[in-house]
């Protein structure tokens, strides 16, 4: 009814939906996503796992909920199957991690639309390398007010889904033919590549997917558990340069 | 329960060496990308270091594999990589042909070479 009148007033513009329409467009969009059928693959990996090893069922199921990152989980689960000391599986954990920084700094001015800093604070927890991939290809055309629900509901389905899926694998386990199992796990670097060449519109996305994968050889013959961080850093850094000396030739 | 019980070890690890070490960074980006506008200059910087991350961490999944995935030989992890490539390329564009391509040479490969 209230809409209604508020539609009435705004002649000129389009009607504004409700958030909660918003949040099941973005659920429905994670549907249609080979990113979530590739992300269901690798719980259901990450699932068969931690049968194997031991790990308890339900703190499986709670990382997946407040941890949120498959590679952080599995050193949580293979830490606790080596008997490491956890400060050690914690610190492991957080170098993994780092990588949330720059993945959450260049989404959240994308999707935050007019929501405050509590709301921002809880859509992070639910940013991972999934619905970072999907928002950068999806939102940016919907309008200011859409964006955060159509992220939470987008990034929801992708963890909830997943959280069913640990227990599908958990209970798949064992059963599973080698040569399957490998192509799962395979499932991850292959969407991952070819969603950034996808999203690889710019010189700049090219430029810094071309460096980071020639480089990571290179650091390895250096070892190191920082090897990562300067991938993204030098890679990045470069991938930058180029596009401000192109920027500036322009 | 205990710190011994290992059942009650693994909820406080996921919690302590998991949730924390992983939410901060989150929690740390939003406060550090407050006041930056969608479109400015140190966004375009921290959008490519993440695009380069996350390149590092498909090159290391496939070159160095860890578990059962290690068993399979380099070369037909790389020529999986190639024919996903391929696929997405001649065919429309489209990451689902591509990845169908390169789930028929890794498990291809998985069966007939490891």
């Amino acid at each position: 009814m209230t809409e209604q009148v508020q539609n009435g007033a705004l002649p000129a513009d389009a009607p504004e939906e409700s958030a909660r329409v918003w949040f099941w467009r973005g659920a429905k969009a994670g549907l249609l996503s080979v990113q979530g059928i590739v992300l269901f693959a690798g719980f259901i990996g990450f699932g068969g796992l931690i049968r194997d090893i031991g790990f308890p069922l339900g703190a499986a199921l709670l990382s997946t909920v407040i941890v949120w990152a498959l590679p952080a989980q599995l050193l949580i689960v293979g830490g606790f199957a080596a008997g490491s000391p956890a400060p050690v599986i914690a610190l492991a954990v957080g170098l993994s991690s780092v990588r949330f920084f720059p993945i959450v700094a260049s989404i959240m001015p994308m999707i935050r639309g007019r929501s405050g800093l509590g709301t921002q604070l809880f859509a992070s927890h639910f940013v991972a390398v999934s619905a970072w991939v999907e928002s950068i290809r999806l939102v940016p055309p919907l309008p200011a007010y859409a964006r955060m629900p159509f992220f939470l509901g987008l990034s929801n389905y992708f963890l909830w889904g997943s959280v069913i899926m640990t227990v599908v694998g958990y209970l798949l386990a064992g059963t599973l033919p080698h040569a399957l199992a490998n192509g799962l796990v395979f499932l991850t670097p292959i969407s991952f590549l070819l969603q950034l060449i996808r999203n690889a519109r710019d010189l700049i996305d090219r430029c810094a997917l071309i460096f980071g994968l020639a480089l990571t050889p290179v650091v390895a013959q250096f070892g190191g558990s920082l090897d990562l961080l300067w991938i993204g850093a030098i890679a990045g850094g470069a991938a930058y340069a180029v596009d401000r000396w192109k920027r500036a030739r322009a | 329960m205990s710190l011994s019980d290992p059942m009650f070890y693994a909820y406080l690890l996921v919690l302590v060496a998991g949730f924390l070490p992983t939410d901060v960074f989150r929690f740390a980006a939003v406060l550090f990308s407050r006041r930056l506008d969608e479109d400015s200059e140190v966004l375009i910087l921290v959008r490519a270091i993440a695009t380069a991350l996350l390149a590092g961490v498909i090159a290391r999944l496939v070159l160095f594999p860890t578990g059962d995935l290690a068993g399979v030989p380099l070369w037909i992890r790389l020529a999986s990589i190639a024919a996903g490539v391929a696929g997405y390329f001649l065919i429309k564009r489209s990451v689902l042909a591509g990845v169908i391509a390169g789930e028929i040479v890794i498990v291809g490969g998985a069966v007939l070479f490891r």
